[in-house]
């Protein structure tokens, strides 16, 4: 058995998919190309897959990670990559595959680069990422079944900047993870969108980018191989 | 939602063609029908076919806020400005969605009402038997399979101008267009079934839809005669596909769709004559595949099981269909007691570890004391289901209530009505084995079905009004509402569930091939409780569909 990392692209229509439902269409881009995913065990045998950050519905991801066990003997060759994109439904893209070796890798995502456009006055939501920029907290409310829970959105929200596009401005920023946690993209948004006085709709949300924790296997660590067309 | 496996683009291809079935995607998408569809007009002809669904109400009533028109999956764009809008019709109470999806589209409710720039509306489907209920709202209805007619009415789509469009369709074979049409259309038969391929690339989902599976139709049309049965009447003659065909479809698709479960479909998979082999054929492509049929009939129940591995899970559907012999003679459902204890045995042998029964009441002729029987059968099978389920095996009774529709020996028997079925559904309900969880079909829809089932000119302002009150999505129980069309009744003077109806006045816009002569003669069998063969090896039961080029085509 050998682990895969591979990163995806999820774009266009393919933005609208559920977590659960992006797990499942990577499992079935493997079985169009014939690529086989090795099974839990057990009673009812699952595939071995796993998507360890999820991207929220609606969110594009131009660089997403899929885990997947894969049963010894199938290797991560160009012609397997050609194979799942070419068995991809429009708008999932996999981009790279790095074979991880034996060890099951869990990779845990340390920060992530995020853009949305916000309509409205341009100025106004500039001065309100300025304003966000140079404030000492920014403390907001999150509240849950589990109650109400305070958090200062600048241990988790940072380097946000706003560009002026054609009907309002586009915002991209960083979300941290910490030990307890990290804030969400709408959260940073409302708070931005409330101080410049604009609606709070995230258009076109992407996810840019993923930082991992020590990294992920590079093609040049020992056998380890990258592809990519 | 879109974006599935094997989605087609054609960017800029004329005739822009959408098609739609009146319910919501995750419904839809599985339709058999219209897979073909758009396999078909996008790979064979040079015709664009996108598709639309239903909107959700939620999602509807946002887009009449937002002004935003129903698109297409494929271009999002909008369906209004398409050159052909063709609805497959599976049943009655989905007829409403259809006035819901015109208004979203913003597509003129009438056909008399659209001009130049709107799109030509055109119905098919099995509910199509009987178009009356829907004839203002459509330019023109499909009757029976359109296979080999989809040449002919994409090169009418290319027409210039609507009237040219319209006469064009006028003149190919099936196409009943109401107010211009002076003669029933008659239902087209594909004879190319048999040796065409399955959909071998259909559209996958890439949520989870009702059915995540490979369908392969092995077989069109049944011959076994219950005489309730409109598709047993409507999909005549039997077409058998070979089985070297069936098993490299079943090869091909389960590369195309990365599915570990086949099922083979027709309206009676059992019947199908190349069933074991093509289960065993198809068991050996893959490891650990499962296949599965869609429906059992008991008389081959047990043999049929037989062709499954012993390591079956999950339930198995069995239809007696009435609770007494004398009523299943009655709707030539030959099935005896010790065939029905020896099906349910094989299937809990077989380890299934659910059984369902399926019922039906308010049948013509039917008693009271046919009602109990559903209870004494229940009991048998839940006896049964101790005995060798060994508490394992659930069983569930599922009883639905009959509606008499077009195109069948019963077409002009009396619908049971409202308090005879509600008096029945009590009857099964105090009569019930403990322990057996019992489902009926909500009364109030089953008189909306009957109303529209045999509804003549003139229902289609039923349907319009109770739509304006408010109806849509009746088929599900958490919208259906028998408010809106107790309104549209009152408004329009049309009594619900009237139990009996004057004439076939179906006949009149659609000629199904089924002779009246044999209606009659099944009737009056029924009613002395006589069976009828099936003439699939019996003798042939001159039901009028076969002749000149079209005639039964069976695996020997």
């Amino acid at each position: 058995m050998t682990w895969w990392l591979i990163t995806f692209a999820r774009r266009g229509s393919a933005r609208y998919l559920s977590h659960l439902d992006t797990s499942r269409v990577v499992q079935r881009t493997f079985a169009r190309a014939g690529v086989p995913i090795a099974l839990s065990e057990g009673m009812r045998p699952k595939p071995r897959i796993s998507l360890p950050l999820p991207l929220p519905v609606g969110a594009a991801g131009a660089s997403e990670l899929a885990v997947i066990e894969v049963p010894e003997g199938v290797e991560a060759t160009t012609d397997v990559l050609k194979a799942l994109r070419a068995a991809s439904p429009p708008g999932v893209e996999p981009l790279h595959i790095v074979d991880a070796g034996e060890r099951h890798p869990r990779p845990q995502a340390s920060a992530a680069e995020y853009a949305c456009v916000l309509d409205g006055d341009a100025g106004a939501i500039a001065a309100a990422v300025e304003r966000y920029s140079d404030a000492e907290h920014a403390i907001r409310e999150r509240v849950s079944p589990k109650g109400t829970r305070r958090l200062d959105l600048k241990d988790y929200a940072g380097d946000v900047v706003a560009t002026p596009v054609e009907g309002g401005a586009r915002v991209g920023f960083t979300i941290r993870r910490r030990s307890d946690g990290a804030a969400r993209p709408q959260e940073l948004i409302d708070l931005i969108a409330e101080w410049a006085e604009v609606e709070p709709v995230m258009r076109g949300l992407e996810r840019l980018g993923i930082a991992w924790d020590h990294g992920l296997p590079s093609p040049q660590a020992g056998q380890r191989k990258e592809l990519s067309t | 939602m879109g974006g599935e496996f094997n989605l087609r683009l054609k960017p800029g291809a004329r005739p822009r063609i959408v098609l739609s079935y009146p319910d919501v995607y995750e419904i839809g998408v599985s339709n058999p029908a219209l897979q073909i569809l758009y396999s078909q007009l996008n790979d064979a002809t040079p015709a664009s076919a996108e598709r639309a669904y239903c909107p959700w109400p939620d999602m509807a009533d946002l887009m009449r806020v937002a002004d935003v028109p129903l698109w297409t999956l494929e271009t999002f764009a909008p369906v209004s400005e398409c050159d052909l809008w063709g609805f497959t019709l599976p049943h009655e109470l989905c007829y409403a969605n259809v006035l819901e999806m015109l208004d979203l589209a913003g597509v003129p409710l009438h056909a008399a009402e659209r001009d130049g720039g709107d799109p030509i509306v055109l119905g098919g489907g099995p509910a199509v038997a009987n178009p009356w209920p829907l004839a203002p709202f459509f330019d023109a209805f499909f009757v029976g399979e359109v296979e080999d007619h989809l040449e002919a009415i994409v090169a009418a789509m290319q027409q210039d101008g609507r009237e040219a469009r319209l006469r064009a369709l006028a003149a190919i074979p099936g196409m009943w267009m109401p107010g211009r049409s002076t003669q029933p259309a008659e239902r087209q038969i594909s004879m190319g079934f048999s040796t065409s391929d399955p959909v071998l690339r259909p559209v996958v989902p890439v949520l989870e839809a009702v059915h995540d599976r490979v369908v392969i139709e092995v077989m069109r049309g049944c011959t076994a005669g219950c005489r309730f049965c409109q598709a047993g009447m409507w999909y005549r003659p039997v077409r058998e596909r070979p089985v070297d065909l069936v098993v490299a479809a079943a090869d091909r698709l389960l590369d195309e769709t990365g599915c570990d479960e086949v099922s083979l479909l027709s309206l009676s998979s059992c019947d199908y004559g190349g069933v074991a082999e093509a289960l065993t054929r198809i068991r050996e492509l893959r490891p650990g595949l499962r296949v599965s049929l869609p429906s059992l009939r008991i008389d081959s129940a047990a043999e049929s099981l037989a062709g499954f591995a012993a390591d079956q899970r999950g339930s198995l559907t069995l239809a007696p269909e009435a609770g007494t012999q004398v009523l299943r003679d009655a709707i030539n459902k030959g099935v005896d007691e010790a065939q029905f204890d020896e099906a349910v045995r094989a299937t809990f042998k077989g380890g299934f570890t659910g059984l369902k029964l399926y019922f039906m009441i308010g049948l013509p002729g039917e008693t009271d004391e046919d009602v109990l029987g559903i209870a004494r059968m229940a009991a048998t099978a839940a006896r049964l289901a101790r005995e060798i389920g060994r508490g394992r095996a659930r069983l569930s009774v599922s009883v639905s209530s009959y509606v008499p529709k077009a195109h069948t020996p019963f077409e002009l028997e009396p619908f049971a009505g409202a308090d005879t079925l509600r008096r029945r559904q009590q009857l099964v309900r105090e009569a019930a084995p403990r322990g057996v969880r019992v489902a009926f079909h909500d009364v109030a829809a089953s008189v909306v079905e009957a109303t529209l089932a045999r509804g003549g000119p003139g229902t289609d302002r039923l349907v319009e009004e109770a739509w304006r009150c408010g109806a849509r999505f009746d088929g599900w129980s958490e919208h259906f509402d028998m408010r809106h069309w107790e309104q549209a009744a009152a408004v329009t003077g049309i009594t619900l569930g009237e139990p009996t109806v004057a004439s076939a006045t179906w006949r009149d816009a659609v000629d199904a091939r089924l002779d009246e002569d044999f209606f009659a003669g099944e009737l009056e069998r029924s009613r002395a409780g006589e069976l009828t063969e099936d003439c699939r090896d019996g003798a042939c039961a001159a039901c009028g569909v076969c002749g000149g080029e079209i005639g039964m085509e069976l695996l020997v």
